[in-house]
C-alpha cells in the first residue's frame, strides 16, 4: 500500500484517519452505485440500458429547462461511466485527492442540472454530498490504506 | 391525376362542411334510428312525472336499442312539454297526457311505464300501472308509507307484471364487482363489524318557477298539493315524501341491506329541523342501525346533512377487520383501503378483482422526467404530527377497484329491467327486497320523532 506522509503533530492521531477512511469508503461505495444504477432497468443491467436511463434524463432536463439537448446528453451519457470510475478510485484510493475533486465538480453538475428544473429537494441532496466530498478534501492528508500516496500535504 | 380526382379549394370546403354536419348529427342519428316504428323486440315505454328526475330517466333510457318513449305525462304544462320536446328530438312519439289515468287507458300497446312522481303518487300510480297490464320501473322511495309500499309488493304479485325500483347503485357494475368479488368472493374486508355513510349538502335556495308557469290553486289541489311553492319543493313536506333520509338516505341504506343480505334488528336516531324555517322534514339526521349477519353483528351509522357539503360528500363505507370498502356512485370518493394485519392482496391484484392505484392516494410519489422509472422509493418516517399517539394503529394502504361505469347512472338499471320485460334476467331491485329498504328508510324517521330506540323483527321486512 502507499507510503504515507507526515502529518503535523497535532492533527496526527488515528481517529483523524478513521474519518478520513469511513468518509472515504462512504463516498466511494455512494458514487459507485450511483454510476452503476445508471445501467439497471427492470432489474437488469446492460449498456443499452445505460443508453435509454440517460437519454430519459437528459430528455427530462432539456424539455424542463433552457439547457441545450447536445449539452445535457453529452453530459448524461459520460456520467454513469465518470462515476463508476471515480467511485472506483475513491474506494482504492487512488489519486484520492484529484478523484475527491472530480467528484465534487460532478455532484456540482448534476446539480446545476436539477437546479435549472427547480428540483430543490435533490440540489439539496446532492448539496450534502458536495459538502461530504469538501470536507474529505480538508481531511484527505490523514489518507490512510491507499493505492497511491498524496503529495504536497 | 388532377383529372382522376377532382379536388379544389371549393370542394374540400364542401364536402368538409358536411362531413362536419354528420359528425355532429351522429349521436342524434344513432338514437334516432332506433326508434322509429314499432319492431317485434321493441318496447314501448311511457314516462309519469317529467320533472328533473323524469329527464334524467328520460336521457339514460334512450341510449338503450329498442326503447320507444310512446306517452309523457306531468301535471305541469312546463315540465310536460320540455320533456315531450326532448324526447320528440330524438323521434320518440311521444304523446303528451296531464292525468297518468288517461296515460293508461289511451295509449295503445304500452309495455312498460317510468314513474318518477313525488313520492306519495307512487303507490297510487304503480298499482294502477301494474293493474292495467304494464311492467312498472319506479324511482325510490317506493312510498312515503310501509303500507303504500305493501300495496304495490301485492299488486306486482297479483298482476304478474315486472317491478323494479330505482335503487340504481345495484346496477352499477362497480357496486357490483364490489360485493361479488371483493366483499363476497375475495372476503377482502374479513369480517364486517361497521358501517359509516353519508350524504353532506350544502344549504341551497327552495325551487321556484318562471313568472307566468303557476299551476292554477284548483288544479293543484286536485292533484293532491296544496300550493306551488309545495309542488315544487314536495321532497321537504310531510304529505309528499320522507325528506332527506328518503330521499338521499334511501340510496344509501338500501346498499347497507343489499351488501350484507340483510335488514337490521334495530334503530336509534336523532334529527331535526334545525336550520330551514318553512320545510317540514329534518334537514340533519343521524342514525346507528344494527344488522345480525351470519358473521356477527354489524353497526351502521349513516348521516344525511343538508347545511354543510363539509366532510367528504357521499359515501358508504364498508369497515372490517381486514379490510376497508369506500364506496359512492362518484368514483372519487371510492377506495379500498387494506389494514396490515391482513393476508397479502398482491393475488387479487392477479386475479383482477382489485388495482394498484397509479394516481392519488395511495400511488407512487410521480416520477419527474428526468428520473428514472421504476426505482423503489423507501417510505420516508411519518411527518412530526402524523403520528401523535402510540396507540394508533399502522396506516392502510389504499387500492383501486378496476371496474367504472362509462354510460349514465341510471342506464344500467334501465337495462336491467329492460331485460327483465324481454329475456326473464332477474331484477336488482324487485319489489320484495325493494320493501325491505322502504321500511328501513321509513322507521328512521319514526326513530327520530320517537326519541327511542326502535326495534325490529324479520317480519316487519316483509309485505
Amino acid at each position: 500500500m502507499s507510503a504515507h506522509h507526515a502529518p503535523s503533530s497535532e492533527t496526527n492521531r488515528p481517529e483523524y484517519t478513521a474519518a478520513f477512511l469511513v468518509l472515504r469508503l462512504w463516498l466511494g461505495l455512494r458514487t459507485l452505485f450511483a454510476g452503476l444504477e445508471k445501467f439497471e432497468s427492470g432489474g437488469s443491467f446492460s449498456f443499452e440500458n445505460y443508453y435509454k436511463n440517460m437519454a430519459r434524463m437528459a430528455g427530462g432536463i432539456s424539455g424542463a429547462s433552457i439547457l441545450p439537448l447536445w449539452a445535457t446528453k453529452t453530459f448524461a451519457f459520460f456520467l454513469g461511466y465518470a462515476l463508476v470510475l471515480l467511485g472506483l478510485s475513491l474506494l482504492a484510493g487512488f489519486k484520492t485527492r484529484g478523484t475527491l475533486f472530480f467528484t465534487g465538480l460532478l455532484y456540482t453538475g448534476l446539480s446545476f442540472g436539477l437546479m435549472v428544473v427547480q428540483e430543490g429537494e435533490g440540489v439539496a441532496w446532492l448539496g450534502v454530498h458536495v459538502a461530504l466530498v469538501a470536507f474529505a478534501l480538508v481531511l484527505v492528508r490523514h489518507n490512510r490504506f491507499a493505492l497511491s500516496s498524496e503529495q504536497g500535504n | 391525376m388532377a383529372d382522376l380526382i377532382p379536388f379544389t379549394r371549393r370542394s374540400f370546403l364542401s364536402t368538409s362542411a358536411k362531413l362536419g354536419a354528420v359528425a355532429a348529427a351522429a349521436p342524434y342519428i344513432s338514437r334516432a334510428a332506433e326508434v322509429g316504428a314499432k319492431g317485434a323486440d321493441t318496447l314501448n315505454v311511457a314516462i309519469i312525472g317529467c320533472g328533473e328526475e323524469g329527464r334524467i330517466l328520460a336521457n339514460a333510457a334512450m341510449p338503450i336499442p329498442g326503447i320507444r318513449f310512446a306517452a309523457v305525462c306531468d301535471i305541469w304544462p312546463y315540465n310536460l312539454t320540455r320533456t315531450e320536446r326532448l324526447l320528440k328530438k330524438f323521434n320518440h312519439p311521444a304523446q303528451p297526457f296531464e292525468d297518468y289515468k288517461d296515460l293508461l287507458a289511451n295509449t295503445k300497446d304500452l309495455d312498460a311505464v317510468l314513474i318518477a312522481t313525488p313520492d306519495f303518487m307512487h303507490a297510487e300510480q304503480t298499482v294502477a300501472a301494474l293493474k292495467a297490464g304494464k311492467h312498472v320501473y319506479c324511482e325510490k322511495l317506493m312510498s312515503n308509507t310501509v303500507e303504500g309500499a305493501r300495496s304495490m309488493v301485492l299488486a306486482a304479485r297479483e298482476a304478474k307484471k315486472l317491478m323494479q325500483v330505482g335503487h340504481q347503485r345495484r346496477s352499477n357494475p362497480r357496486y357490483q364487482h364490489a360485493r361479488e368479488k371483493i366483499v363476497r368472493e375475495g372476503k377482502l374486508l374479513g369480517r364486517i363489524t361497521n358501517i359509516s355513510g353519508q350524504w353532506h349538502r350544502a344549504v341551497s335556495d327552495d325551487y321556484g318557477y318562471p313568472n307566468g308557469q303557476a299551476i292554477p290553486e284548483a288544479k293543484l289541489q286536485k292533484y293532491g298539493y296544496a300550493n306551488m311553492h309545495e309542488f315544487r319543493n314536495w321532497r321537504w313536506f310531510r304529505k309528499y315524501a320522507g325528506g332527506p333520509v328518503s330521499d338521499l338516505g334511501a340510496h344509501q341504506i338500501d346498499i347497507y341491506n343489499w351488501m350484507l343480505g340483510s335488514n337490521p334488528r334495530s334503530c336509534i336516531a336523532s334529527g331535526g329541523v334545525d336550520y330551514y324555517k318553512n320545510h317540514e322534514w329534518y334537514d340533519n339526521a343521524y342514525i346507528i342501525f344494527e344488522y345480525p349477519t351470519k358473521d356477527g353483528l354489524v353497526r351502521a351509522q349513516y348521516q344525511v346533512l343538508t347545511t354543510t357539503s363539509a366532510g367528504g360528500g357521499y359515501h358508504e363505507y364498508f369497515m372490517g377487520d381486514e379490510g376497508a370498502l369506500k364506496m359512492s356512485e362518484n368514483p372519487r370518493f371510492t377506495k379500498l383501503y387494506r389494514e396490515a394485519r391482513a393476508p397479502e392482496w398482491e393475488p387479487f391484484v392477479a386475479k383482477g378483482y382489485i388495482l394498484k392505484p397509479e394516481t392519488g392516494e395511495g400511488a407512487a410519489a410521480p416520477v419527474k422526467p428526468w428520473e428514472k422509472p421504476g426505482v423503489k422509493k423507501l417510505a420516508g418516517p411519518a411527518p412530526r404530527g402524523a403520528t401523535v399517539d402510540v396507540r394508533e394503529t399502522a396506516q392502510l394502504s389504499a387500492w383501486d377497484i378496476p371496474v367504472t361505469l362509462d354510460k349514465a347512472i341510471h342506464q344500467p338499471h334501465l337495462e336491467n329491467f329492460f331485460d327483465a320485460i324481454r329475456k326473464g334476467t332477474p331484477l336488482n331491485c324487485p319489489p320484495d327486497e325493494a320493501f325491505a329498504s322502504a321500511v328501513t328508510v321509513l322507521k328512521v324517521n319514526e326513530a327520530i320523532a320517537a326519541k327511542k330506540e326502535l326495534t325490529f323483527t324479520p317480519q316487519d321486512f316483509i309485505a
